[in-house]
């Protein structure tokens, strides 16, 4: 796997990333998550959604069409919640991108699109089709994954096997999405998740009203 | 016999309704729909459906398809409001709405999908809404009756009944409203979608008219002109599930009557 697959994927990249869980927060606010087994079912119905979403928009990124997709992947995100979770993430890696991974791949993204969102950056950085869309399916899980150890004090190990055991899931959609690398951006897919739009929202109210952990 | 018939109230009016009739049961397995509906420049259409849809497994393989395929003009105004669609077991049913407007045409899409009859194990249904108008308003496919998906908290969170309501009708809300379960959020580039997750339909329902309550374009008048409706349909092959059946109309204002474009 490529170094900017890797160091995108860290935890530790200055990226911003680690202020989202994705929704995990208001499922654990509603009790729908409370412990490894309901995390788990969270995580799947999140990687096949919204992950499988972010995966084929990265893959397709590898090959331009910037603006496009950005409409397109615009078009597939109802909540702006997320969108504008989407945007910031982006933003977030823009900033360090510029610094670490100057390109003129990365200058047309950002000229075209100065608040890309998160998949479609990733897709320009990392530049492979199939990397590209794992980084970001894996990215969809590890977030919410981290954010439930520290919002329900889960046991460290069992999160982190809970996540491994999705490895064949976060392939198998990483190998659908590479497979729509050259489809034209209107075509692509667009997996919908009505329970993430829902709890994006929800915790967008709270989160203006109370204090959160997360911004998303 | 066309599974689906149209049938229009007689005569001019401010807002042609026409209502959709199910003469068969459909869709069975092996079944393939299309309804075709056409609304001229400031023609105003309404489609409302008279029964729930039952999505049944049928004798042939490869299961059943429903294509519905909407071209509003400009200033021309469709409401498309099917009943609830139930996803019996075994059933394995795709459904598309793919609509494509002119300039300041409006339109507004209810669907409630229903997930297998009461104590019953749903089959699988894929539904995708698809709206262009110069550019991408909404694109969405939603896979159900996967467990793993349908019992996730990012899926259906164990709901049984999914609805959903785009409007692309006049003004949108700056920002989203909320409840727990149900949202009216605006679009990126126009148009809102209201979405609801419940254990049956009458509470989605309900939310999703609470939703449209909110939308402020929703509250303007329906009419623009008065409009004419002409329906036409044919079926390709008889049978209980493997036919291809076609159906469609065409709306249309004072302009002069123009064939239906197959």
């Amino acid at each position: 796997m490529n170094l900017a697959a890797l160091m995108i994927a860290d935890s530790r990249f200055p990226g911003g990333g680690h202020v989202h869980s994705g929704g995990l927060e208001e499922a654990v606010a509603r009790r729908l998550v409370h412990d490894e087994a309901s995390l788990r079912s969270f995580l799947v119905g999140r990687l096949r959604t919204a992950g499988a979403l972010g995966a084929v928009f990265a893959s397709a990124a590898c090959r331009g069409r910037y603006e496009e997709l950005d409409a397109e992947l615009d078009a597939r995100t109802p909540s702006p919640a997320q969108r504008r979770a989407s945007r910031v993430q982006g933003r977030g890696i823009a900033r360090a991108a510029r610094k670490a991974w100057p390109s003129p791949a990365l200058a047309e993204l950002l000229r075209v699109t100065p608040r890309p969102h998160h998949p479609v950056i990733v897709g320009v950085l990392v530049g492979e089709p199939f990397e590209a869309a794992q980084t970001v399916a894996y990215h969809a899980v590890t977030g919410p994954a981290t954010g439930a150890i520290r919002l329900l004090g889960l046991d460290p190990f069992g999160v982190n096997a809970v996540l491994a055991r999705l490895a064949p899931e976060i392939d198998a959609v990483a190998a659908m999405a590479a497979d729509h690398a050259d489809t034209p951006p209107e075509d692509l897919p667009a997996p919908s998740a009505p329970g993430l739009d829902l709890l994006a929202e929800a915790h967008d109210r709270h989160h203006s009203e109370e204090v959160r952990l997360f911004v998303s | 016999m066309a599974p689906l018939r149209l049938v229009p109230r007689p005569g001019p009016q401010e807002v042609a309704l026409v209502h959709l009739v199910s003469a068969v049961t459909a869709p069975l397995g092996g079944d393939d729909l299309e309804l075709r509906v056409i609304v001229e420049a400031g023609a105003s259409l309404e489609l409302r459906g008279v029964a729930a849809t039952l999505a049944l497994p049928g004798r042939h393989p490869g299961g059943s398809r429903a294509v519905v395929d909407v071209q509003l003009a400009d200033g021309a105004s469709l409401a498309y409001l099917p009943e609830p669609t139930v996803v019996t077991a075994r059933a394995c049913h795709e459904s598309v709405l793919r609509a494509r407007m002119g300039e300041g045409a409006r339109l507004r899409a209810r669907e409630i999908v229903v997930l297998g009859r009461t104590n019953e194990k749903s089959g699988s249904l894929t539904t995708t809404l698809d709206v262009r108008r110069d550019g991408p308003v909404m694109r969405q496919t939603s896979r159900l009756g996967t467990p793993e998906v349908d019992t996730s908290p990012a899926g259906l969170a164990g709901r049984r009944v999914f609805g959903t309501e785009l409007l692309c009708w006049d003004d949108d809300l700056p920002g989203a409203v909320s409840e727990d379960w149900w949202s009216l959020v605006p679009l990126a580039r126009g148009g809102s979608l209201s979405t609801a997750l419940a254990d049956d339909a009458v509470t989605v329902e309900r939310a999703l008219d609470e939703a449209r309550a909110r939308h402020p374009g929703s509250s303007g008048s329906l009419t623009r002109s008065r409009t004419r409706f002409r329906g036409d349909g044919h079926t390709q092959s008889h049978g209980s599930g493997g036919g291809h059946h076609r159906a469609g109309g065409f709306a249309f204002g004072a302009e002069p009557v123009r064939s239906l474009d197959r």
